[in-house]
């Protein structure tokens, strides 16, 4: 059972987004009841614990086997339930950053990063959010490379940035977003990111196992093992063995 | 030299490898699931696909004159088909043009959708799961992801329905008879040379398909040579 770290009389959270995905993947049952208190929330564990195979249920890809059947549910602040067990990648409103940069060897850095706004159904078409998203990762200046002309660090900017310009995203879903990101550039990110995020108000859920990016989000963290939940809190309490044993060799 | 039947044969490759883009083309993106994010495919659809993937390699197993038999039978008037068609036509589409370009369509089948199949196939699967879930429909990935990354492949489907058709003879023999400027084509032509034991002619002939092979697929392989210290994604 999921154990909620925080105590008791913390007075009830503010309404919140909810998550619950059920997948099979080989002998593993993927299944994650998440509530996300926080704009931002991390799900942290060791690899194979099932932690990007649940981003992808939600994204609607195959995981595991073909035929697999997936099942998630949706659930806004506001009470309305989505349930998007079939319905396809394209319409489920997620912006996703995969864990390899994904970007399209054919376009520059600029038409990777607007190409949600170019393929998007929906009739926003406010192109600032381009803008911004360049912006925000500091693209400008690489906005005419391919990929191939890209450091590592720089390619999953473009892949980040282009999941932060997804328009009418409700969910944006990070795969390990730092991947390959200097310390500097990610630690001057992180409050920026935080930032858009909440001002946006679209719920945050990255996939980590770097203890210090998920205490520097001060996020909500999901500690996720064999495909369950085993915890879930703020980071400082959800990590706290961690964080000591961190300490230890530091000393 | 016959030029009446390099003509022949020129205009017999071009029309049978337009027609062939035409219909390999989504042939090929349905065998190859290259709509969309690759799908959570059912055990029957993948089977249907392995079913129609080696249908279309028939031809390069059978005996031509198997493949010809059975189009010269069903264009004749023996079957409903051939019936109707003649009907249609006028005459029968055995020993014409448009009989030589169906023949050949058939025949070449394979050499434009395998190549097809293989470039849809080789588009990185996360590319097009990640243009899915943001927002792009099956059309777009098809359009602006899985299209411009197998461009390459398309040229090389072109080439060699082209070349493959060029030098065809078995199925052109059954269903287009021998008829100088109609359906003779160039390698029957040599066929023809030799049972005249006009060896000097059937030898200049011969000449001339091997320098149009050999130019077509060189050609082929120095772009591909050129492209890939360009893209990292261009097999």
């Amino acid at each position: 059972m999921p154990e909620r770290t925080s105590s008791p009389e913390t007075a009830p959270r503010a309404p919140h987004h909810r998550l619950a995905v059920t997948a099979t993947l080989g002998a593993l049952l993927l299944s994650a009841d998440l509530e996300l208190h926080a704009p931002w929330t991390v799900l942290f564990g060791p690899s194979g614990s099932g932690k990007s195979s649940l981003l992808r249920a939600m994204c609607g890809f195959e995981v595991g086997s073909p035929a697999t059947s997936i099942q998630f549910t949706r659930i806004a602040s506001d009470g309305t339930s989505r349930r998007l067990d079939d319905v396809p990648s394209s319409r489920r409103d997620i912006a996703y950053a995969p864990q390899s940069p994904a970007l399209l060897p054919h376009l520059d850095v600029g038409r990777n990063v607007s190409f949600p706004f170019e393929v998007c159904a929906s009739p926003v078409r406010d192109s600032t959010v381009v803008d911004e998203a360049l912006g925000l990762f500091k693209l400008h200046a690489l906005a005419e490379r391919r990929h191939r002309e890209l450091s590592g660090g720089e390619a999953q900017r473009v892949n980040l940035a282009r999941a932060f310009a997804t328009p009418g995203a409700k969910l944006l879903l990070l795969d390990e977003p730092f991947n390959g990101i200097d310390r500097a550039t990610r630690d001057a990110l992180l409050p920026e990111l935080l930032r858009v995020a909440a001002e946006r108000g679209v719920p945050v859920v990255s996939v980590t196992h770097d203890v210090e990016e998920a205490l520097r989000l001060e996020a909500e963290v999901v500690r996720i093992d064999a495909g369950r939940v085993m915890a879930q809190g703020p980071a400082r309490e959800v990590l706290a063995d961690e964080v000591k044993r961190i300490a230890a060799v530091m000393r | 030299m016959d030029l009446a039947a390099l003509g022949l044969t020129l205009r017999l490759a071009f029309v049978t490898t337009l027609c062939l883009l035409v219909i390999a083309t989504p042939l090929a993106a349905w065998i190859a699931d290259a709509a969309g994010a690759p799908s959570r495919t059912t055990r029957a659809h993948i089977l249907a696909r392995r079913i129609a993937q080696a249908a279309v390699a028939l031809p390069l197993v059978l005996p031509p004159t198997v493949l010809g038999l059975y189009l010269l039978l069903g264009m004749g008037p023996a079957t409903s088909l051939g019936r109707a068609l003649i009907a249609i036509l006028g005459h029968p589409l055995a020993f014409s043009f448009p009989g030589l370009v169906v023949g050949s369509i058939l025949y070449s089948l394979p050499f434009a959708v395998q190549p097809l199949v293989l470039g849809f196939e080789g588009v990185p699967r996360e590319l097009r799961e990640t243009a899915a879930v943001l927002g792009a429909s099956r059309w777009t990935v098809f359009r602006r992801v899985t299209l411009p990354l197998a461009a390459p492949s398309f040229l090389t489907a072109a080439v060699l329905a082209f070349t493959h058709t060029v030098g065809e003879f078995g199925v052109v023999l059954m269903i287009g008879g021998d008829i100088p400027g109609v359906t003779r084509t160039l390698s029957i032509s040599i066929y023809d040379q030799v049972q005249e034991m006009n060896y000097s002619a059937a030898n200049h002939t011969s000449l001339l398909l091997i320098a149009l092979a050999f130019l077509t697929l060189l050609a082929l392989y120095a772009r591909g040579a050129r492209r890939n210290d360009g893209g990292r994604w261009i097999a």
